[in-house]
Order: structure tokens, then sequence, then C-alpha cells
């Protein structure tokens, strides 16, 4: 049982990760903190992913002349992990403005505070 | 409705004036408000009881899915194919045909810059996409503080200006002196050789954009605009993006080597106009972001 | 180099364990750039390049940033935000 956690450790800390960022974005009061949540569930899937495509004794995949293809490492895992990388940078840059209107608006960013802000201006 | 000529109707559907058409059947009678019904003060009371109720139970709830999530992952991950075998069933045939034929077919060595340049390229350009509204978005977001008119943001960015030139911060200017040749030279080698070593467009652009970032920062955002002004910031964001879409576009048409003629054959194929176009955008994306958070417009 | 993935994952789990149990929001920003910069060194360990430059430049420099700069607009550098 512990050999099979610690030959998978590559899946093993990327859904452990996947729950504590989780945990994070369901149960944190403040903003912030919950986009750094999301952010961790984010990476920990680009680690499942990646961790996919490593072949053992294997190079990284820029190929050389005349070379048979058994030497390198699965390049398409890397690939959709890059394209993930970058999207999930600009669902950060999103999120954050989110806050900074929110808090141009309300003046906080905890969750309780906002809540009784919000139902006192609907009063 | 009719106004008329079909151009006042054009303008009066584009700009959402048109008013929706009326489509009830009948009008019912509103019913009479019986004395059953609890009155506001009752119904605040019985609101706050129910969100404290819910506010008891929802973080025990969280946790407990949390944990049967992560639970049931914990058990399929382990059932997975041993890592790093290579006899693994995602390494197939698709993967073998990428490292063996990279080089003939898209001339581009590094199989992951040929591979999202021109295998899966539709992907890519799904991501400048996505890109491009990211920027949009912010720039929705973020534009100016409520109710503060044109040119009292006109005179403050003046003053905000003004004060960076007054008092730069000497140890960041002196760094960034320093270092921004050397960025700005390895995100253009690291842009251009993307196809013959790691790299490539997304790794180049960000590069980029982070020298741009640097220098915006130490220098002040009107050196930036000496060379780098807004209209150019977005000729270079839609020009790279209609290239990828235009490209790719004769791609949908033609077939998926349809593209082929002695011209593009010397040039190398498609690749490099390509990975210039996505880079671009992505280093115009980065810069974008850090202009909007630090001063509300580009 | 196995023991340099352990330190790595192990590391990995720390910082994402500790990062929102901060009070003060600078130090949550800056432990999530640790975590970021840890991330970089396992893509380079993972023979995949490319998205160890792009992970160095996004996650410290790019997504850092961005954070530090919401952090100045909601007046929070200092400390809880003090609402």
């Amino acid at each position: 049982m512990l050999e099979t956690l610690l030959e998978n450790r590559f899946s093993v800390t990327a859904v452990l990760l996947f729950g504590i960022g989780f945990l994070n974005l369901l149960l944190q009061q403040n903003l912030l903190k919950k986009v750094v949540g999301f952010n961790i569930m984010d990476s920990a899937v680009f680690l499942l992913l990646a961790s996919l495509g490593y072949i053992e004794g294997g190079a990284a995949p820029v190929v050389a002349e005349g070379t048979s293809p058994s030497l390198y490492i699965n390049p398409i895992p890397s690939g959709l992990v890059l394209t993930g990388i970058v999207v999930s940078v600009s669902i950060t840059a999103f999120s954050l403005a989110l806050i900074q209107r929110i808090y141009r608006r309300y003046g906080t960013i905890e969750l309780d505070q906002l809540r009784e802000r919000a139902r006192k201006e609907d009063d | 409705m009719s106004e008329g000529t079909w151009r006042e109707r054009l303008r009066v559907w584009v700009d959402g004036e048109r008013e929706p058409r009326d489509r009830t059947l009948f009008v019912m009678e509103s019913p009479q408000r019986t004395s059953s019904l609890p009155t506001p003060e009752e119904h605040e009371v019985r609101e706050r009881h129910r969100l404290r109720k819910f506010l008891n139970w929802y973080p025990a709830a969280a946790v407990i899915i949390c944990a049967a999530l992560v639970a049931v992952l914990l058990a399929a991950v382990v059932r997975m194919p041993a890592f790093g075998e290579a006899d693994n069933p995602i390494n197939n045939e698709v993967s073998r045909h990428y490292l063996a034929r990279t080089e003939e077919e898209t001339g581009a060595s590094n199989a992951v810059t040929g591979m999202i340049l021109s295998y899966r390229g539709f992907d890519t350009l799904g991501e400048s996409c996505v890109l491009f509204l990211a920027v949009a978005s912010v720039t929705l977001l973020l534009r100016r503080e409520d109710g503060e008119p044109e040119d009292a943001a006109q005179r403050r960015l003046r003053r905000e200006d003004a004060l960076q030139r007054e008092h730069p911060d000497v140890i960041l200017q002196q760094s960034a002196r320093l270092l921004i040749p050397f960025i700005l030279l390895f995100a253009l080698y690291v842009l251009l050789n993307g196809e013959s070593s790691p790299g490539g467009g997304f790794s180049g652009g960000t590069v980029l954009g982070g020298g741009l970032i640097l220098y915006a920062a130490a220098f002040g955002f009107e050196r930036l605009g000496r060379f780098f002004s807004r209209r150019a910031y977005s000729a270079v964001r839609t020009f790279g993006l209609l290239l990828y879409t235009f490209l790719y576009g004769c791609y949908i048409v033609t077939g998926a080597n349809g593209l082929t003629s002695e011209a593009l054959t010397r040039m190398g194929g498609l690749s490099l106009p390509i990975d210039l176009a996505v880079g671009l955008v992505v280093a115009c994306t980065v810069y974008g972001f850090y202009a909007l958070f630090a001063r509300g417009e580009i | 180099m196995i023991a340099l993935e352990y330190f790595l994952l192990a590391g990995l789990l720390v910082c994402a364990a500790a990062a929102p149990l901060f009070r003060r929001l600078l130090v949550t920003v800056i432990v999530y750039t640790a975590f970021s910069l840890l991330l970089a060194i396992l893509w380079a360990l993972l023979q995949s390049p490319d998205l160890a430059i792009t992970e160095a430049a996004v996650g410290a420099g790019v997504s850092g940033i961005l954070y530090f700069l919401t952090l100045r607009n909601i007046h929070a550098m200092k400390g809880t935000h003090d609402v």
C-alpha cells in the first residue's frame, strides 16, 4: 500500500493539492484567499497531467536528427499544460479585477461583512 | 415600429432600443392579500434564522464533500498505470508519430512547439482568443473610478506620471538598467528559437511581457509610451490574432495540408510567423494586465 | 534525484497547506510565489523545459505582480485590511 502511494507520488500529491485548494475555495472567508485556493487547484491539475507523460530515462522532446522516438518523453501532455498555464493566469487576472471592483463598491472583501453591507443596502 | 427605411430599423436593432413584442395573453387578477402571510419583521427574522442554520451546516458539509472527493480520487489514482513506464497506454502511436515526423512535416525539431503550432494549432487559436477576451473584460472592469469624468481621469494620470518622474526609485532604476537588455534579449531568443530548442511562443511571450513590465515599473509609463503607445499596443494585439485566425481559416477551407507552395517551403513552413504572432499576443496580454491594474488604462 | 523529487513534493504540500492560513495577505502571496517556484523546478525535473520557463515567468513574475497590485489597490499591504 505504502509503496503504491510512493510509486505514484506525483498523482497522489496532485490529488492532495486539489483537495487542499478545493477546501480553501469553499471555506475561506476572504475573497483573495479563495482565489489563491483556486490557483492551487489549477496547478494540481497541471501536475497530474504533465506527470502522465514522463517516461523513465527519457529526454526532453527536442528531437535530434534521425533518432528513434523511444528516447524521448511523450510531448502531448506537456503541450496541453502549456496552454493551461496561460489560461490560468488570465482567469486569475480576471478574478483579481473582480475583487478590486467589489472593494471599490463595498469597501471590504470579507464574505460575512459583504453580506451585511449588501443586506443593509437592500433595506 | 417600422421606422421607414431598413437602415433606420437596423440601427434601432443594433442599438437595442427596440421594445420587446408584447406577448401577454390575458391579465390575471392578483389574489387578495390574506392575513396569513408574515409581516415584514417576522419575515426578516425568519430569513436570518434560515441563513444562520445554513451557515451552521455549510462548513461541515464542505469538509465532508471534499474529503469524499479526495478519497474517491486517491482510490482511482493508485490504480492507474505505473508512473514512467514506457508501455503505458498514453504512449501510443500518436506520440510516436509526432516525435518521428515532426521535423519533416512542420519544420520544428521541438516536438512540443511543432505540436501546438501545427498539429494542434486550433487549440492555440482558441487560447489566443481567450487571452484577447481576458484583456477586454479586465479593461471593462477596471476602466475608471465610479463617477470620475473623463478630464479628471486624465489629470489624475498626468499627476501620477509627474510624480513618477520627480521621485524615481533609484535602486529599481539602476537594477532595471542592468537587467532589461538581458531580459529582452533572452525573450527574443526564446521566441525566435522556439523550433529548435525549448521555448516557443508562450514562454518567449511571457518573458517579453515581464521585461516590458519591468521597464514600465522602473521608468514610468510615459517613457514606455514613446515607443510602445496605446495605438501600437492595439495594433499588435489585433493584428496578431487576425493573422492567426486568417491563416487557420485558410486551413479550414483548403484542408489540412492545403497551404503548400514554393515560398512557404523555402520559408520553413508557417510555424515562424504563427510563433511570432502568438508570442506578441501573449506579451501584450501580460503587459496589458499590469497596466490596467496599476493605472486603470493601457 | 528521487530524494529531490520527494523534497519538492513535500515542499509543495507544505506551501499549499500553509498559504491560506496567514492573517496577513502579503504573506499569503509570498508563500504562493514560493509554491510556484517549487512547481517550476518540478517541471524541469519532469523533462519539460517549455513548462519550466513558462511557469517561472508566469507564476512568480506575472501572477505575483498582479497579486501585489491588487493588494495595493485594496489597501491591504500592511497587515490585514483595516475594515
